[in-house]
C-alpha cells in the first residue's frame, strides 16, 4: 500500500471518530432545513396576519368590505395620528376630500399594512371609475387603450425559484465546503504539532509530499460529504417545506447539467479548500492559532455569492473567471439559471480552482520539508 | 570486533542566531548503550536530530550503518527508531492502531499484524492494545512510543531523555529495555543528563558542552579518578567553561 492510501486511510478513521468533525457535517445537514423551516413559518405567519387600522371619519361605502378580505381590520378610534405610533399598525381618516394615512415606516407591521391599504385603495378606485363610467355609458376599457397579454416563456415560479437557488446553492456548496473539513484540516496538520507526533510521522521513510496528499485527500472526502449533504438536505426540504399562506412548496428543479456541475465544482472546491486550510495549518502551532488564520477565509468565501444576491444581472467576462470561488459561483448560477454549461467558463474555473488548490499543496510541501517547522513547535 | 552504526564526524550545525554545534565527532556500535550526555542546550537534541535525518548539518558527515544522511535521508530512516520525552500519540486511535500505522510507514509490508503482536508481547501491551490512546496513562502511553519506534526492528535505536515524564516504574521499564535492546544486537543511542542513569546503563560515553565533545569513550574512562560520573562530568564542564 502507498504512503498516500496508508495516511489516507488513517486519517480518515481518524476524522470520524473526532465529535467535532460529526457535529459539523450533522449541522451542515441540518441547519439549511432549519432555517428553510423557519422562514416558511414566518412567511406563513406574515401572509395570514391581520393587521389593525385605527380610523376616524365615515368610510366610503364598499370599502369596509376590501378591508376585511384583504386582512385589515377596522377600529373606530379618536386620534389615528397618535394611534398609529404604537396603538395600532395604520391610522386612517376619512375626511370628505379624501383619506390621510399616517403610519411609522420604522415598524415592519406598518409597512406590511401600508402595502395593503395602498392596494385596497387601487382596487377601490378602478372600481368606482368602472361604475361612473359605466353609469355615463362609457366602456371603461377606455382606461386601458393599450391591453397587454403576458406570454411567459417558463414558469415565472420556476424562474424564482431558479433565482433563489442560484443564490444558496452556490453560497452553501462553498461555505460547507470550507467549514465542513475545516475542523479536521486543522488537526491533521497543527493537531500534528500540538499533540507532539509531527516528529514521529517525519521520521518514517515516506515521503512527505505523499503523506500530505494523504491528509488533503482525506480531508477533501470530509469537506464534500459536508457540503453535499448540506445540498441534499435543502433541496429535500424545500420539496417537503410549504411556503406562504397558500402552503405550497418551492418549485425547486436541477437540471442534469446545473447537478453534474456542481458536484464537479463541490470536488474541486473540496481539494482547493483543503489544501488552503492545511497549509494554514501547518503555518499555525497549535489548533487554536489555525482557526485564527483560518477565520479570515469564511469573509472571502461569503462576498463572492453576496454578488450573486446583489448584483443578479452580474455578467462578467471570461478573466472573472479566473477568480478562484467568484468562478464556482458564476459557474453554477449560469448553469441553474439557463440549465445549460458554458464550457469555456467551466473548463478557466476548472483550471483555476487546481491551480489554486497546486499552489497551495506546494505551499504546504515546502512549509512541511522546512527544518523550521520542527525547531517552532 | 563489534560494527560501527553511527558514524558522526566533524557536525556543525546552526538555529537561528546560535551555533548549536560546533565539530562534534563520535562513533557508535551495534551492541552497545552509547551515552551521549551533557547539560540542557548542549546540542544532545539537535545530535540526534541530524543523525534521524530531521535536521541537515551545516558542516560535516553522518553515517548510519554505512548510509549517509544528505544522500540517502530514507535508508537510514528505515534503520534508525526514536522514543522522545514528547509522548506524542494519536488519541483517537487505539495503541494498536498507533503502532500499525508507523509498521505500515516504515514499510511493514505484509507482516503487518504480526509486528504488532510481536511487540505488543513484548512490552507487555496485551491488557490495553485495544484502548484507545487518550484513555491510557503516560507510561501507556510511552510504551506505546517505544512499540512504534520499534516495530520495523529498526538495528538503531535512539532515546532521547526518554525518561524525563515517566513515574519510577516506567522508568524502570525503559532502561530494563535498552539492555534488552542491547543483548539483542542493537545499536542504542541514549541521550541524558541524569547521569547516575548513564553510569549504570552505558557502554560508552560522549559529554557534549556547548555544543563540543568535551569527553569521550568508555564509562570507566571517562569517569577517571573520580568517585563518579556526576563529578568527572562537572569537572570537566567547569574546565571547559
Amino acid at each position: 500500500m502507498s504512503s498516500t492510501a496508508i495516511v489516507f486511510r488513517k486519517e480518515l478513521r481518524e476524522i470520524l471518530r473526532d465529535r467535532r468533525t460529526l457535529v459539523a457535517i450533522a449541522l451542515a445537514a441540518l441547519a439549511t432545513p432549519i432555517v428553510l423551516f423557519v422562514i416558511a413559518q414566518v412567511s406563513t405567519k406574515t401572509a395570514s396576519s391581520v393587521y389593525t387600522v385605527g380610523y376616524s371619519g365615515q368610510i366610503p361605502a364598499g370599502l369596509d368590505v376590501l378591508f376585511n378580505a384583504t386582512g385589515l381590520k377596522l377600529v373606530e378610534i379618536a386620534d389615528p395620528a397618535g394611534a398609529a405610533k404604537h396603538q395600532v399598525d395604520l391610522g386612517v381618516v376619512f375626511t370628505a376630500k379624501g383619506v390621510d394615512e399616517y403610519y411609522d415606516p420604522t415598524r415592519q407591521s406598518a409597512q406590511l399594512a401600508d402595502v395593503r391599504f395602498q392596494t385596497i385603495l387601487s382596487r377601490y378606485d378602478a372600481a368606482k371609475v368602472a361604475a361612473s363610467l359605466q353609469q355615463q355609458g362609457v366602456d371603461p376599457s377606455v382606461l386601458n387603450p393599450l391591453p397587454v397579454s403576458v406570454h411567459p416563456l417558463s414558469s415565472p415560479a420556476q424562474a424564482a425559484g431558479n433565482s433563489f437557488l442560484s443564490f444558496f446553492l452556490p453560497y452553501i456548496l462553498i461555505t460547507m465546503s470550507l467549514t465542513g473539513g475545516l475542523s479536521a484540516a486543522l488537526d491533521t496538520s497543527a493537531g500534528e504539532r500540538e499533540r507532539k507526533t509531527l516528529e514521529s510521522l517525519l521520521l518514517t521513510p515516506a515521503p512527505r509530499s505523499q503523506v500530505l496528499i494523504g491528509k488533503i485527500l482525506a480531508v477533501s472526502v470530509i469537506s464534500l460529504a459536508a457540503a453535499l449533504a448540506a445540498i441534499a438536505s435543502m433541496l429535500i426540504a424545500l420539496t417537503q417545506i410549504r411556503f406562504g399562506e397558500a402552503g405550497g412548496t418551492f418549485p425547486v428543479h436541477l437540471s442534469t447539467a446545473a447537478a453534474a456541475v456542481m458536484v464537479w465544482l463541490a470536488i474541486l472546491l473540496a481539494a482547493s479548500f483543503s489544501s488552503v486550510t492545511i497549509t494554514l495549518g501547518t503555518l499555525a502551532r497549535s489548533f487554536r492559532q489555525g482557526q485564527a488564520y483560518a477565520t479570515p477565509l469564511y469573509f472571502i468565501t461569503i462576498f463572492p455569492a453576496s454578488i450573486v444576491l446583489f448584483i443578479p444581472d452580474f455578467n462578467p467576462n471570461l478573466a472573472y473567471y479566473l477568480i478562484p470561488i467568484l468562478n464556482a459561483v458564476l459557474v453554477l448560477r449560469d448553469a441553474i439559471v439557463h440549465g445549460t454549461v458554458d464550457w469555456l467558463s467551466l473548463v478557466v474555473t476548472s483550471v483555476s480552482l487546481a491551480l489554486t488548490g497546486g499552489l497551495c499543496f506546494f505551499l504546504a510541501l515546502k512549509l512541511f520539508t522546512r527544518e523550521a517547522l520542527l525547531i517552532r513547535s | 570486533m563489534t560494527q560501527t552504526a553511527i558514524r558522526v564526524d566533524r557536525l556543525e550545525k546552526q538555529l537561528g542566531t546560535n551555533k548549536v554545534l560546533r565539530g562534534i565527532s563520535f562513533e557508535a556500535r551495534s551492541g552497545e548503550i552509547f551515552g551521549l550526555l551533557g547539560p540542557n542546550g548542549a546540542g544532545k537534541t539537535t545530535t540526534l536530530r541530524i543523525i534521524c535525518t530531521l535536521l541537515a548539518p551545516d558542516a560535516g558527515s553522518v553515517e548510519v550503518l554505512g548510509f549517509e544522511t544528505r544522500t540517502t535521508p530514507q535508508e537510514v530512516r528505515r534503520r534508525v527508531g526514536v522514543v522522545t520525552a514528547e509522548i506524542g500519540v494519536y488519541p483517537r486511535l487505539t495503541a494498536r492502531e498507533n503502532i500499525a500505522y508507523f509498521a505500515e510507514l516504515t514499510g511493514v509490508d505484509g507482516q503487518v499484524d504480526s509486528r504488532v503482536d510481536a511487540v505488543v508481547d513484548r512490552l507487555d501491551m496485551a491488557s490495553f492494545a485495544n484502548q484507545r490512546a487518550e484513555s491510557l496513562s503516560s507510561g501507556q502511553k510511552q510504551k506505546v512510543a517505544i512499540a512504534r519506534a520499534i516495530v520495523h526492528d529498526p538495528p538503531v535505536l535512539m532515546f532521547d531523555e526518554p525518561t524525563s515524564n515517566l513515574d519510577v516504574l516506567a522508568s524502570r521499564e525503559i532502561r530494563e529495555f535498552m539492555v534488552e535492546s542491547r543483548g539483542r544486537g542493537k545499536c542504542v543511542i541514549f541521550s541524558t543528563h541524569v547521569l547516575h542513569d548513564a553510569e549504570r546503563l552505558c557502554d560508552r560515553v560522549t559529554i557534549i558542552h556547548q555544543g563540543q565533545v568535551v569527553a569521550s569513550g568508555t564509562t570507566g574512562e571517562v569517569r577517571g579518578k573520580q568517585e563518579d560520573l556526576e563529578d568527572a562530568f562537572l569537572s570537566l564542564v567547569e574546565a571547559a567553561t
